[in-house]
């Protein structure tokens, strides 16, 4: 498996408490730069946000925020920098959110073993990304070591 | 499993109360990360109940006047601390169609040795049969009757790969079902061991075939327990069909035991067994069991 090309966007403050909200249709990507923990609030933030515009039930929109908050945190704790990226899709009428993490950080050896419970290399529970896989509704991972991971997951509007 | 601490509470409070007051993606964040944190620390789901209805308290008692608006303001902070717990549910009912998976594919191997064992292995004998009778039409009689003991012995391994085929997978459970089963190892049981067994139940019933399996695999497992350590005379196996569930239940009259020290002795490892097997189906074990009054084990699976 090759990772997608992974480009990084100059920083453009797409957050700044007044940001306009999203139009519906051709969002195009909206991509959120991910190197620190204020980062993760931005991207779910935009997550939840673009999860409400789609209307997602309010749990689902939480297990949305929470997806955003394990993929965005191994980028901070493993990559140190990456970026969350939003965009949609449809099924029929039925909007699909796609959340994509991308980071260059060394990748992960043996992805196999990190979707299974109970592996962590920073001894936290294997919530992260075994636990963001039963969230999503779709769940994709590519690395390759020293290139760095991506993680595409959707979740569908129920 | 020790409870939440006063400093936990603290917390759970002091976030509740910046996200009532402020909002905002980072409490959100923050809420999150506090359930996190109490799965990590091994607590239970209760706990985080328990934190943010203190929390929720405090918030409203602050508030006298707006209980209501502050109950419904904190909707997305409690989703939040219960988000990790949503993750770790999710991993259990995972784990548990895994388990059921597993059993479904370790029994249809049995189910192929057995009927392998029976069916290979008979031919192959049948054909020694009938080439020793070839030999012995050409041996003078001396020799002819000591092959005779041959035969004598081959009968017994015969008689042995039938007894292995069926106790691996009695045919008779795919075809005729649980009850019949039951008759047939009631009476290997008694043959073997002198044990009096008593099988009652529905005999024109047939169950779901996993739960079929699993009775029949548990009163196996029990009767082999009961044969080991009980020094019982008499057991009787009851199986009732009762509404949405069915229930069996495997009763002797022999020394009992006590079933609060039977974990650590090894007359416990058939009891885990039992319960294991019970898990994926959803079934529960009680045992009545005291030092000389015997022993009875319930199970019941629900699901019909």
């Amino acid at each position: 498996m090759q990772p997608s090309a992974i480009k990084y966007e100059p920083y453009t403050p797409y957050l700044n408490g007044t940001s306009p909200t999203p139009p519906l249709a051709g969002i195009g990507e909206i991509r959120v730069p991910v190197e620190s923990d204020l980062d993760i609030v931005a991207a779910r933030q935009r997550g939840r946000a673009l999860a409400a515009r789609l209307g997602f039930s309010s749990s689902d929109a939480t297990m949305v925020a929470t997806a955003i908050s394990e993929l965005a945190r191994n980028i901070v704790l493993y990559a140190t920098r990456g970026e969350i990226c939003f965009c949609l899709e449809s099924h029929g009428d039925d909007p699909i959110l796609v959340i994509t993490a991308s980071d260059e950080g060394d990748g992960i050896g043996d992805v196999r073993q990190a979707l299974q419970d109970g592996y962590s290399t920073s001894g936290r529970l294997g919530v992260g990304l075994p636990g963001v896989k039963r969230l999503m509704d779709e769940f994709e991972i590519s690395s390759t070591v020293g290139r760095g991971t991506v993680v595409v997951v959707k979740k569908w509007k129920q | 499993m020790r409870g939440p601490t006063s400093a936990l509470q603290e917390q759970f409070t002091k976030a509740l109360e910046t996200h009532l007051t402020q909002g905002g993606e980072a409490a959100l964040l923050s809420a999150y990360e506090l359930g996190r944190t109490v799965l990590n620390e091994r607590l239970g789901v209760l706990d985080v109940a328990t934190l943010l209805h203190e929390a929720l308290v405090a918030a409203c008692q602050r508030r006298p006047r707006e209980s209501v608006r502050t109950v419904q303001a904190a909707a997305g902070f409690v989703l939040e601390c219960l988000c990790s717990f949503e993750m770790a549910h999710r991993a259990v009912r995972e784990a548990n169609t895994a388990l059921r998976g597993l059993n479904e594919l370790l029994e249809e191997q049995t189910r192929r040795i057995s009927h392998e064992l029976h069916d290979e292995a008979g031919q192959l004998l049948a054909s020694v049969y009938l080439a020793l009778d070839d030999v012995a039409r050409d041996l003078p009689a001396p020799a002819a009757a000591r092959l005779q003991s041959v035969k004598t012995l081959l009968d017994k391994v015969e008689g042995e790969l039938r007894r292995l085929s069926h106790e691996l997978r009695p045919t008779i459970l795919d075809d005729l079902g649980l009850m019949a089963a039951l008759d047939f190892l009631a009476q290997g049981v008694s043959a073997r061991t002198g044990l009096w067994v008593k099988i009652e139940g529905p005999r024109d019933d047939r169950f779901p075939s996993p739960i079929e399996t699993v009775l029949y695999r548990i009163v196996q497992e029990a009767l082999t327990n009961v044969g080991k350590h009980a020094q019982a005379s008499a057991v009787t196996v009851v199986v009732r069909r009762e509404p949405r569930r069915v229930c069996c239940s495997i009763r002797d009259d022999g020394i009992g035991f006590d079933p609060g020290t039977a974990r650590s002795t090894s007359g416990g490892i058939g009891l885990i067994g039992i319960r294991e097997r019970l898990v994926p189906l959803g079934g529960a074990l009680s045992i009545d069991a005291a030092p000389g009054r015997g022993t009875e084990l319930r199970v019941t699976i629900p699901g019909l």
